[in-house]
């Protein structure tokens, strides 16, 4: 029999080849989608990054005790450095040293315009900063929310205004020898009489006070950027300019009640100096022995 | 009596974000602040899982053991909630949580951050139930009207479960038998 290629058989080839195409790909969809992510509920979860994480219930715990320790760390230097210092007052007191006789231009107007300037805006600062951490015994709320408020716009401003008195006083900050000297004797504030004290135009407390205002208060700033802004960082970089804030801002509070207590109290007429710029020539000569004069 | 609970089901959530919407609309949530938010995994390769995610109401949660003015308290239902008359702003909670659930409105001066805002469980506040204090700063108060929270009534899919503990955890394990995977819910040996 002879075998004919009829269009009955060419349709019959093409039908079979289709279905087994047809087949051949319902097979490999079937295939793709039972393996489209057969991962386990559990697995796929566990890839859901930071969110979920197994160990969630650590995720903050040397978070949370830090934050409870800070009011802790904060009363001990507002209570025993001013207490210090009223021990010294009555024990030792104040230098006093004549008015009247030569008095030298200590303090331009520009550089005593700015001082005030940031003198304002550093309280400010140092004062709300204050009042966030001891919130809890504030009420919280209002009242401290006007006192971030405040803080962080002092700080904007203070940034700015603290570089022309950086500038200005620079030079006469560098830390020098002699310094060394003037810690060994604490600065005489520790003798009753008048000797004459190795510094020059600023001693080297003044000097640890500048470099921690300016450049620790650029730190402050810096660390305090990020943390206003919250969602810029990685949670636990946010703890640790939490920390450097923190802990420096201790330091910076030390030194800020010192010198509240050195320009009002302890070396009398300082005040006055900082408002007409003059010293008397006898205390220029005693406590900044060194200034060129 | 009851634990409050979320969960969701990965398997189910389909990356709608209907239930953004209807948090954010039903509760008057100022723009750029989520309390729920969906988030998507190996988006468009095989393994493709969405979760949304708000605060999980943790026992023992990080952001009451954080807050400096315990502004943040829970209810006995376990709902985690915020005083907004205490709270001062101070975002620790925000570091302190593990899903990011603490949100916290942008202010006009140098971006300071207002109080923080969170996922009630659709419960209102501290401020008088149904009262305009309460709406204003919380958003509706669901529970106490014997509703579900706003996010879980409308899901589609029915991905996302809210209500009592122990309810959802079972609607969830009849679903897992029945699709056969032997899986477990997200975290749901983690988180609660």
């Amino acid at each position: 029999m002879k075998f004919n290629l009829t269009s009955n058989h060419l349709r019959v080839l093409l039908y079979t080849v289709f279905l087994t195409a047809a087949g051949a790909s319902a097979l490999a969809a079937n295939y793709i989608i039972l393996n489209f992510g057969n991962i386990s509920t559990t697995q796929a979860f566990k890839a859901f990054p930071f969110l979920v994480s197994p160990k969630w219930e650590a995720y903050a715990n040397d978070f949370i005790p830090f934050v409870h320790a800070i009011p802790g760390m904060v009363w001990p230097i507002l209570v025993f450095i001013p207490l210090i210092f009223l021990i010294h007052f009555f024990a030792i007191g104040p230098k006093n040293f004549s008015e009247d006789g030569e008095r030298i231009l200590f303090y331009g107007a520009f550089t005593r315009f700015f001082h005030w300037i940031n003198a304002i805006l550093f309280s400010l600062i140092v004062i709300t900063g204050l009042m966030i951490v001891f919130s809890k015994a504030l009420g919280g709320g209002g009242l401290i929310q006007n006192a971030r408020l405040i803080h962080l716009s002092c700080a904007y401003a203070f940034i700015v205004t603290v570089i022309p008195l950086f500038l200005v006083w620079l030079k006469d900050m560098i830390p020098m020898p002699h310094d060394v000297k003037w810690f060994l004797i604490l600065g005489g504030y520790l003798s009753k009489k008048a000797t004459t004290v190795p510094a020059g135009k600023f001693n080297a407390g003044q000097k640890i006070w500048f470099w921690l205002a300016t450049v620790g208060g650029a730190v402050m700033f810096y660390t305090g950027f990020y943390l206003s802004d919250i969602t810029s960082r990685p949670q636990s970089e946010l703890f640790s300019l939490l920390k450097i804030h923190i802990i420096l801002g201790l330091f910076i509070l030390a030194l800020f009640i010192t010198h509240l207590y050195m320009s009002l109290f302890a070396v009398k007429g300082s005040l006055k100096s900082m408002i007409s710029g003059f010293k008397g020539k006898e205390e220029v000569k005693c406590l900044h022995s060194k200034m060129k004069i | 009596m009851a634990r409050m609970r979320f969960l969701c089901d990965i398997e189910r959530c389909i990356d709608c974000n209907g239930c953004v919407v209807a948090c954010k609309e039903g509760n008057g949530v100022p723009v750029g602040i989520n309390r729920r938010r969906v988030v998507t995994i190996n988006e468009g390769r095989p393994g493709e899982r969405s979760l949304s995610i708000s605060c999980m109401h943790c026992s023992n949660a990080p952001c009451i053991a954080v807050c400096p003015v315990k502004a943040i308290y829970q209810r006995e239902d376990g709902i985690v909630l915020v005083n907004k008359d205490i709270c001062i702003g101070c975002g620790y909670c925000f570091i302190a949580c593990p899903f990011g659930a603490p949100q916290f409105p942008k202010g006009d001066t140098f971006g300071k951050r207002g109080v923080m805002d969170k996922c009630t469980f659709c419960a209102g506040g501290p401020a008088p139930t149904f009262s305009e204090k309460e709406r204003r700063l919380y958003g509706q108060n669901r529970i106490a009207e014997g509703k579900v929270p706003l996010c879980a009534a409308m899901c589609s899919t029915k991905a996302l479960l809210a209500g009592d503990g122990d309810k959802i955890s079972q609607i969830f394990q009849e679903r897992v038998a029945r699709r056969g995977t032997g899986a477990k819910a997200p975290g749901w040996s983690v988180a609660y």
